[in-house]
């Protein structure tokens, strides 16, 4: 359906799918990714991305069918000090790795707010490289060998964010998962040490090439410890705003002057397990917090999973306003 | 001057493992690796190395990580801070014929979800509070997480889950651990998951953190 491939739902990483599902679903804004998180959902067998990550192919069933998940399976980098001193990041200037974006903007810029999303920029790559308990240990075990490992997946994502800013993108979506469930991951310090002046300097280059464009930064959790300290280093929006971790109350009050809000919608609560009256309840108190100066861009948390009752989904579109249209068949087929 | 044992537990809390690593906590000073000998040096029992300098330690660090004053990356430096004590003290364990235990706890992550990282917090935890812990990883079919009941009569039972899609399967396993034994103890645990779920699928505790697991496991163990 909507032309994508069977298995895999994230479009537009490697492969040209259309935007036929974000026009039918009355969507705004239209993204195409580049960076290492391409390598999510790259192939429907177990593979090795570029950067020497190797993933596998798990599928997990729900009342509603068998969807997928592509998990990290083994990190490069864990165990061997000197291979990640040695590393080196792909080339990102490599033309065709941002042939989609420029198609996005090319045939949809003008209709469209145009996306160009670099999630993991930083630390979610280094991870997932180095495994994520190693590196959280790097930081106070071997601080050189941690900035190695940052230098190398920064000074990429720097790279593709100022290509995709030369390209013409209306927004740059970054992102790291900086918070668990109710606090931070790491010790605000510590983002304050490694990562808060490399994110500074990827927002004040691309901000550099194109004035006017908007940064937002994906992380999911609580960050509340440093939010003041994005919006210092230019940050315009933020995604996802897990009601669950963050009060949007607390967020519209003290930064709604300062920020735009990108998401809220529930994925680990209301989505899957909500009524239709906490759907639309939840519309309404996104609506009167985040969405109080029309800074809300109203979104699901993050991908909707095969846990959500289809039913639950067009109940958000029809609560936001979007009267979803079946796509037309031709001979047979959607 | 504090004690050797004071210095232990302090080393425990700080992460500190030996006297170069890591090089910017305690600069200088030793770490658990030179410690932990020097109090056996000493003739201080592994027992009461254990019970009043490492647990100690531990014990510190999960209350400050109960309320955010320290986070994961803490946590871990003084797991292994602790692990590199328990090796001194793992010989002379195996002389006086192993440590006493207040009881086993076994844990994994279930069915579909490969997430880790929590149920590591709270393995490293409950052991470093001196229980015996089973870890059968992730991605744990209800199967195992029964056979590991059977193997190990009286244990508790941990289940993680990071995925919505897959803490559905902790109803499953509550239910077959239930029927091997009814009187078993059983904890849920990972973001998605709340008491409400807690009590709905018949779990026993939910928690939201290592530190409260381990109070609720020491709070059973004393009676």
């Amino acid at each position: 359906m909507y032309g994508l491939p069977e298995q895999f739902s994230e479009p537009h990483h490697r492969e040209w799918y259309g935007y036929k599902l974000e026009e039918l679903t009355c969507q705004d804004l239209l993204q195409a990714s580049v960076g290492w998180s391409t390598g999510y959902y790259l192939k429907s067998e177990n593979y090795t991305d570029e950067w020497g990550v190797e993933w596998k192919v798990d599928p997990y069933e729900t009342p509603y069918g068998v969807g997928h998940y592509t998990n990290i399976a083994r990190n490069p980098l864990r165990n061997d000090d000197a291979k990640a001193m040695a590393f080196k990041a792909p080339d990102p200037h490599r033309p065709e790795i941002y042939d989609n974006v420029r198609r996005l903007v090319r045939e949809y810029g003008d209709e469209y707010y145009i996306i160009g999303r670099i999630h993991c920029t930083i630390f979610e790559s280094a991870w997932a490289l180095r495994g994520l308990d190693t590196l959280m240990t790097d930081f106070y075990c071997d601080p050189d060998l941690t900035n190695h490992i940052l230098d190398e997946t920064y000074g990429y994502h720097k790279e593709c964010a100022m290509h995709l800013a030369r390209i013409g993108v209306d927004m740059i979506w970054l992102g790291d998962d900086m918070g668990a469930q109710d606090a931070m991951l790491i010790d605000p310090d510590l983002w304050r040490e490694f990562f808060k002046g490399r994110m500074a300097e990827i927002i004040r280059s691309v901000k550099e090439i194109k004035p006017d464009i908007k940064v937002a930064y994906h992380s999911d959790g609580c960050i509340y410890d440093i939010i003041p300290d994005l919006i210092e280093i230019g940050l315009d929006v933020l995604n996802p705003i897990q009601t669950e971790c963050m009060s949007p109350e607390i967020l519209a009050d003290k930064y709604g002057d300062k920020l735009c809000f990108f998401g809220g919608m529930a994925v680990q609560s209301t989505l899957p397990m909500g009524t239709h009256e906490d759907i639309e309840n939840e519309y309404k108190r996104l609506s009167g917090s985040l969405g109080r100066n029309s800074g809300w861009i109203c979104a699901p948390t993050h991908h909707v999973q095969l846990d959500t009752p289809m039913d639950n989904f067009f109940h958000m579109l029809k609560t936001i306003g979007c009267e979803y249209v079946e796509p037309v068949m031709a001979e047979g087929k959607p | 001057m504090d004690t050797i044992l004071e210095r232990i537990a302090t080393a425990v809390e700080n992460g500190k493992i030996n006297k170069n690593i890591p090089p910017r906590i305690m600069p200088g000073e030793p770490g658990t690796d030179e410690l932990t000998r020097q109090a056996l040096e000493n003739g201080i029992s592994a027992d009461d190395i254990l019970t009043n300098g490492l647990i100690l330690g531990m014990e510190r660090i999960g209350v400050k990580f109960k309320v955010n004053k320290v986070f994961v990356p803490q946590v871990l430096m003084s797991a292994k801070a602790m692990a590199m004590g328990m090796r001194h003290l793992k010989a002379k364990f195996s002389e006086s014929g192993g440590m006493k235990s207040p009881g086993t706890f076994i844990i994994g992550t279930v069915e579909g979800d490969l997430h880790d990282i929590g149920k590591n917090l709270v393995t490293m935890m409950v052991e470093g509070n001196g229980y015996k812990v089973i870890d059968l990883g992730v991605d744990v079919k209800a199967d195992r997480f029964v056979d590991a009941l059977r193997e190990n009569p009286g244990a508790f039972v941990g289940m993680s889950a990071l995925l919505t899609t897959t803490m559905p399967h902790m109803e499953t396993v509550n239910r077959m651990l239930k029927e091997v034994d009814p009187n078993v103890k059983t904890f849920v645990g990972g973001a998605p998951v709340t008491a409400d779920f807690a009590k709905q699928i018949k779990a026993d505790y939910y928690t939201d953190g290592p530190q409260e697991l381990v109070e609720i496991l020491n709070s059973l163990t004393a009676c």
